[in-house]
């Protein structure tokens, strides 16, 4: 059995290293200077250690409207979605209908068409619309993939509660909505946080969209200000790396929060993006 | 916005069909979901068993592994990119295999073709192979432990016990896990667009680069349509039976 505890010491801390590695890379070059990055000074631990890419991203670049751009859709997103979603997710999982199964298996299909198919067409739907170019391009096409996933958690974690304390609420006269108000979206306040937290996530990273939707730079959101961080003359990667640590931390923060139920929620295939 | 309209009846799909880099493009991207697939499968095997192993403060190495997943795809992709790049100020590898002496220059594998397809794969593989292993982990955790008792009374070796009981009981998850990353891995935009931007030259290109570049750059919709267009045969195979395993899984 020894054999085997050390066996598994030297698989943690071989995963450990292959994934925190890149995020060393990424924290510690942000806090480089401009010449101990491109003289290759210093690598492994800034020496001396500078805020200066920090201050550089918040004062010279548009790093912080970026980052209000991507704040906003992700928070405008979340909340469409989270309303869509529950109200999508429990006429499926309560109410009886003809065809609530293939309703069912529709919404799954939905979240499976890639985004890379979607991406013409949604753009010249949305130039007819006139809404490319600023973030209501966002607001209305991060839906296509965010409510279809979400709904699908919901409707999961709404089927495991227990119908018998709406029936009971009914009985006692409340209406349909009050015993999804009153009753049901309480209960369910766990599953639905782990959505939401899943749609801002989805959101706040999504990259394809906003980089063909939105051209003015003062519209775009983080993941597509920092590729224009890199393709501009100078190669600014400590700038980009302390952009990229002030984008990670809140997402990293959120999810701690949730570990527990986002491991549970994982089986509909989070993997997209 | 790009040419008028007009009606061209099949003229996209042929012109594709004698399209060199159009041909490129189709075994990029299958050497790209292949392999990437591939690996994610053997190391989150590895990874469920480690953390399976684990004896204490398991819940939070899952969660420490999972950080790759949670991080969005642009950053791990430009993150990628300079720990292979040469240039400026040497990347990760370059410094480690120049420190430990292995090499004497600085070696631009960003430059080559197999060097940049080798790259977006492992970034591909770093982002994906965390959702692996904890679905695997969650598939061994469901597997009844009498089994591998019976199995060790019985005189059956580790390796066996893994194989005929193990690998069997987490079939399930297995197959849900490859056809769904298989179709999001195949359609994948945001590791090549921000790592080679499909290069060198052609190198990397794959059905969503190639197909944005179409559209948004040569201002060919049609035929940029036309590109993803040809993925939905495979998405009309697949997508069914993803969700026939997601809604039994979900019955049961």
């Amino acid at each position: 059995m020894k054999g085997w505890k050390a066996a598994t010491i030297v698989g943690l801390v071989g995963f450990g290293l292959v994934v925190l590695v890149p995020f060393w890379w990424i924290a510690s070059m942000s806090f480089k200077t401009y010449e101990q990055i491109q003289f290759a000074t210093s690598i492994y631990v800034p020496r001396p250690f500078t805020w200066e890419n920090y201050t550089g991203l918040w004062l010279d670049t548009r790093f912080p409207l970026w980052l209000r751009n991507s704040a906003v859709t992700a928070v405008v997103v979340t909340a469409i979605t989270t309303v869509i979603s529950c109200l999508s997710g429990y006429a499926v999982a309560r109410l009886r209908f003809p065809g609530r199964e293939s309703v069912a298996s529709l919404i799954l299909i939905l979240y499976l068409v890639p985004p890379a198919l979607l991406f013409i067409p949604l753009y010249r739907v949305l130039a007819e619309l006139g809404a490319t170019n600023s973030l209501w391009s966002l607001f209305l096409s991060y839906p296509t993939f965010t409510v279809p996933f979400c709904t699908w958690l919901l409707i999961g974690f709404f089927k495991a509660l227990p119908v018998e304390l709406e029936e009971a609420a009914m009985v006692d006269g409340a209406t349909r909505v009050q015993a999804l108000w009153r009753v049901l979206l309480p209960l369910a306040a766990p599953g639905i946080v782990a959505s939401a937290i899943f749609a801002f996530t989805l959101s706040w990273n999504e990259f394809l969209y906003a980089l063909i939707f939105i051209q003015d730079e003062r519209a775009i959101t983080v993941p597509v200000g920092l590729n224009l961080l890199i393709y501009g003359d100078v190669f600014h990667w400590g700038q980009l790396m302390a952009a990229s640590v002030i984008t990670t931390v809140p997402v990293v923060a959120l999810y701690m929060f949730i570990h527990r139920w986002m491991v549970e929620g994982l089986a509909a295939g989070s993997v997209k993006g | 916005m790009g040419y008028p309209e007009r009606w061209v009846g099949l003229r996209n799909y042929i012109y594709l069909a004698n399209d060199d880099t159009f041909r490129t493009v189709v075994r990029n991207s299958l050497v790209f979901t292949v392999v990437s697939v591939a690996l994610k499968v053997l190391t989150g095997v590895a990874m469920a068993l480690v953390l399976h192993a684990t004896w204490r403060w398991r819940n939070f190495f899952r969660g420490l592994l999972l950080l790759p997943w949670i991080t969005s795809t642009v950053i791990i992709a430009l993150t990628w990119r300079w720990m292979f790049d040469a240039f400026p100020g040497r990347g990760f590898f370059n410094s480690v295999l120049l420190d430990a002496g292995l090499i004497s220059r600085p070696i631009a594998f960003m430059a080559t073709p197999e060097g940049a397809m080798a790259a977006v794969i492992v970034a591909n593989w770093w982002r994906g192979f965390p959702f692996f292993g904890v679905s695997y982990l969650a598939g061994m955790q469901s597997i009844p432990g009498e089994l591998y008792e019976a199995a060790s009374v019985d005189g059956a070796s580790a390796a066996r016990r893994f194989w005929h009981i193990t690998l069997p009981g987490l079939k399930h998850v297995i197959i849900v896990t490859t056809l769904l990353t298989f179709i999001f891995t195949i359609n994948d935009f945001n590791i090549v667009y921000v790592m080679t931007r499909g290069g060198p030259g052609t190198a990397t290109q794959v059905f969503a680069t190639y197909s944005y570049e179409v559209a948004f750059n040569a201002l060919r919709w049609g035929r940029g349509v036309t590109i993803s267009i040809f993925v939905v045969p495979l998405l009309i195979a697949l997508i069914p039976l993803v969700s026939r395993y997601l809604l039994r899984e979900r019955a049961a």
